[in-house]
């Protein structure tokens, strides 16, 4: 990627992130430290009739077992509904559910005294399909059924106006449960302080929303508890809801010593959340002239035992079913349904990777039938640059949608028809195929979605920037820095950059929804000029040069016009010496992301990214299997902050979404995974990922546009399986409809007809 | 191995000196310890990382009299007399810098298991050419990155040399 004018930097967690000396919050260990340990539920769902802890309380270094009885505050956890028990009393819904948590001596003894809890169970019927679900006779798995969110949105006649279309498309689409696969799994230590307060050092997007349900939880005032939440070894949504917070949290109140609680690889992919399995039914119509005309979705998600966000990610499903389309006549209704499967919830792409998956299945069937070239297609129908959003919300205005699709056809090129009639053998095919989507940034409207962050000059003589932010691995300590030393013209060394810390930090809302690079962004856009104005307003007393002789620069305050030409007026640090006492400089900004003015869907979006993907694969007709030779992709989602960490974020998403498209899921049979580890469930290897990948970064933005850079986060892991699945009948003639492709699926599905093109 | 000491529960540990980053220590050990463990636990050196304890990952990569080596499938009794290294031991190598240049981490859980891994071979195979480096770093899981910055890390250190 080529992006002129950016000088090559450094991300600022490097060297310790390359020398190991980068402490997780897996790695910490503190005096007195004891270790914790979590029972889950043997079933999948079932009535507790007893659980007896006496056996484990007796075993020699178990310093403390806790169950339902011992939570002093409210039983349960949620970031939307507070659904799931924090320890289940009389009732099991999956074999995440927590019974008992034990601290001791040692891992091992923890491990041991597990083994002593008896907990007897009354099996109930397992539901595991949402559709088994939705019968009426079917066990009901919460108070209120087991359809935890119905969405709806609906424009014009669509029943009707399927009438008068000249071409109908309709398919269902199948996505499958898929894992995070952070390489750290959940875990930390949880401190009691001498004062009565208590630390929590738990990986999390959202450090004062852990908090606030932590203090829920604990009966506890939130401003006693301080959640430390950055670094982590990965999380792309799944450390946003709690995990093993609340157990730490309680083994260390009832020991009144720290507790590490850092779960197995078994227990995360048992315990923890997944991306949301999806059925779409799409029923797609256009006129003769190719124009859209009509829209009919139906949605239906596996949200599993318990609702965090899944009313959210269906919502966002429901938002992106029209995506950068213009449809007049349009119908979504989705429903996010429990069984006892897995907890389904955010994962990057937040349902628009399920919906992007089935709506350019559709544009690409319908160009097929149509005999129109499939960018050709997209072309007429797309968004322009001041349509309203995919439910007729006012967005901000943007090109996109056209621009990416544009930069992707170029990729597009004569080239790739020579490549595609030369496979490396007889038995093998090639094939291409493009996908565009767009992506909405920020929690949405009618959302508490609050951002903010402070500016301060430090006693030290730092620039001391601070966000409520998480480095999840990311890349945001790179952005801010990025961000202030362009703003203030300063060197690394000047900054200092906090996050990730409750005591310390401002609200800023939550790392996700591709929305804290955007809102660093617009938190320094609103603080730098009082900052500014203040740091020269003290150099003036300092020095004596007037304030509108000043500006800032490497090391400290220069005469305007002559930074690093000449010499410094006065240094960072020698400007904190000689502020005088009791004279400070802090800037604090809190606002809302941005939301559309006239949005009537809840948690539909202003802001959004643009990506358009190419997908080149060879398949193997003896093996079905598919190798991806190339995936670029074409991205418009503002100015590029740090055009590595760009590009990082797009091609490391890109393959994780190749992982969701041709490797992975983690399946469950009667609310069982049948998988527990990395030698089961498989995720991309070096072997896997394509030779090529380019990332285009569109940066232009409409003139005048106020909003600069979009997050990137997600963008990148949306598009990429309907490319493949584009690229895949190319090659083959075969739709695939339902992810992973399986090399099964495809062996049978291909038609070779009488001739084997290798004999 | 030496010396009886105090166990962990009801199994009992032993003493055995293992040579870490160049140093003699010793360090209390049970049979059933991984090395993985007791370099974590007993030296506190917390580079090489746990996340699958299956030999999948490769994130807890030392290296054994110059091998890499997934420290999560290697008791620790089997390293004593050998040389272990682990990302601590390494300082200022020119892998280390390509990884910080090519932006060949993100969440970094993985980079020093990768970081030791491609170190081998740099050593092992300083002509490898790209199908044994993609054979050598298929023995390493990132899920962060395309792979592509950490090829290209290895890659700008093998022309280098």
């Amino acid at each position: 990627m080529n992006i002129p004018g950016q000088k090559k930097k450094i991300r600022p967690d490097g060297p310790d992130k390359v020398t190991g000396n980068l402490k997780y919050l897996t790695d910490l260990t503190f005096p007195n430290m004891l270790y914790g340990k979590i029972v889950r539920s043997a079933l999948p769902h079932a009535e507790i009739l007893s659980i007896s802890t006496d056996e484990a309380v007796k075993l020699p270094g178990v310093q403390a077992v806790v169950t339902y009885q011992d939570v002093p505050g409210f039983n349960g956890f949620g970031i939307i509904f507070p659904d799931q028990p924090v320890l289940c009393k009389n009732r099991v819904r999956y074999l995440g559910d927590a019974l008992a948590a034990v601290a001791a001596d040692t891992e091992e003894i923890a491990e041991q005294a597990l083994q002593l809890i008896k907990v007897d169970y009354k099996p109930l019927p397992v539901v595991d399909c949402p559709e088994d679900a939705l019968r009426p006779n079917a066990p009901r798995l919460h108070p209120d059924g087991n359809i935890l969110h119905h969405a709806h949105y609906q424009k014009g006649e669509v029943d009707q106006s399927f009438q008068d279309c000249s071409v109908i498309v309709e398919e269902t689409y199948e996505l499958p449960r898929q894992m995070h696969a952070y390489m750290e799994t959940e875990g930390g230590v949880i401190v009691p302080e001498p004062n009565g307060k208590l630390t929590v050092y738990v990986g999390t997007q959202h450090g004062f929303k852990d908090r606030f349900q932590l203090a829920r939880i604990l009966n506890m005032p939130e401003t006693d508890i301080r959640v430390v939440s950055s670094p982590m070894g990965g999380s792309f949504g799944g450390k946003d809801e709690l995990n093993i917070q609340p157990y730490g949290a309680l083994l260390a109140l009832a020991t009144n010593r720290p507790v590490k609680i850092h779960q197995s690889r078994q227990e995360s992919v048992r315990a923890g959340l997944k991306r949301h399995p999806m059925k779409i039914t799409m029923k797609t119509g256009v006129d003769k002239q190719g124009n859209l005309r009509a829209h009919k979705v139906k949605i239906i998600a596996d949200t599993g035992a318990y609702a965090t966000l899944g009313p959210a990610v269906l919502d966002f499903a429901v938002e992106h079913a029209p995506g950068p389309y213009m449809i007049p006549h349009i119908e979504i209704e989705g429903f996010s349904v429990f069984t006892n499967n897995g907890v389904a919830g955010e994962f990057r792409g937040f349902g628009g990777n399920q919906i992007t998956f089935a709506l350019e299945g559709q544009m690409d069937r319908l160009a097929e039938k149509l005999q129109i070239d499939p960018i050709e297609f997209r072309q007429k129908n797309l968004r322009k640059a001041n349509d309203p959003g995919p439910l007729g919300q006012r967005i901000a205005p943007t090109n996109g949608a056209l621009e990416v699709l544009q930069a992707i056809k170029q990729s597009h090129s004569e080239e790739a028809l020579v490549w595609k009639a030369a496979p490396t053998e007889k038995w093998k095919k090639r094939g291409t195929g493009i996908a565009v989507t767009m992506h909405g940034g920020g929690l949405g409207v009618d959302r508490v979605d609050p951002a903010g962050g402070r500016l301060s000059f430090s006693k030290e003589g730092k620039i001391e920037v601070a966000f409520g932010f998480e480095e999840c691995g990311q890349g945001l300590l790179g952005v801010i820095e990025a961000l202030v030393m362009k703003e203030f013209a300063c060197e690394a060394s000047d900054i200092r950059m906090v996050i990730g810390d409750t005591a310390l930090v401002p609200v800023s809302g939550s790392s996700t929804a591709s929305r804290a690079t955007s809102m660093v962004w617009h938190a320094l856009e609103r603080m730098k000029d009082s900052f500014r104005t203040q740091l020269f307003e003290l150099t003036q007393l300092v020095t004596g040069i007037s304030a509108d002789q000043l500006e800032m620069g490497p090391g400290g305050i220069w005469r305007r016009g002559e930074a690093t030409t000449s010499t410094l007026c006065v240094s960072f640090s020698e400007l904190a010496e000689k502020m005088p006492n009791g004279r400070s400089i802090h800037v604090h900004t809190s606002f809302n992301f941005p939301t559309s003015p006239d949005a009537t869907v809840g948690g539909s979006h202003f802001l959004y990214a643009f990506a358009a993907v190419m997908a080149h694969v060879e398949v193997d007709l003896l093996t079905g299997k598919v190798k991806v030779c190339a995936l670029d992709q074409a991205v418009a989602a503002g100015p590029v902050v740090t055009p590595l960490g760009y590009r990082g974020q797009i091609e490391g998403g890109g393959v994780m979404a190749l992982g969701y498209t041709l490797m992975e899921e983690a399946k469950m049979e009667e609310g069982i995974y049948l998988t527990d580890n990395f030698d089961s469930y498989w995720i991309p290897t070096i072997c896997d990922v394509p030779y090529q990948m380019n990332v285009e970064a569109i940066e232009k933005l409409i003139e005048g546009d106020p909003f600069g850079p979009r997050g990137v986060g997600e963008i990148g892991t949306v598009a990429v399986a309907p490319a493949i699945a584009r690229a895949i009948y190319d090659a083959t003639g075969c739709w695939v409809k339902k992810l992973p492709v399986s090399p099964e699926f495809l062996l049978k599905s291909i038609s070779l007809g009488e001739m084997k093109p290798w004999m | 191995m030496t010396g009886q000491t105090k166990g962990r529960g009801t199994l009992k540990s032993f003493t055995i000196s293992l040579t870490i980053n160049g140093e003699e220590k010793m360090v209390p050990v049970m049979a059933s310890d991984t090395l993985l463990f007791v370099i974590r636990h007993h030296l506190g050196l917390t580079g090489a990382k746990p996340s699958c304890l299956n030999g999948d990952c490769g994130a807890c990569t030392v290296h054994i009299d110059g091998r890499p080596m997934k420290s999560c499938l290697m008791l620790a009794v089997e390293a004593a007399g050998k040389k272990v290294t682990t990302i601590e031991g390494l300082q200022g190598t020119p892998i280390q810098q390509a990884f910080i240049e090519k932006f060949a981490f993100q969440c970094g859980y993985c980079t020093p298991g990768f970081i030791m891994n491609c170190q081998a071979l740099v050593e092992k195979h300083p002509d490898a050419d790209d199908q044994t480096i993609k054979e050598w770093l298929s023995s390493n899981i990132c899920r962060c990155t395309s792979y592509a910055e950490i090829e290209e890390a290895v890659k700008s250190v093998l022309k280098k040399k």
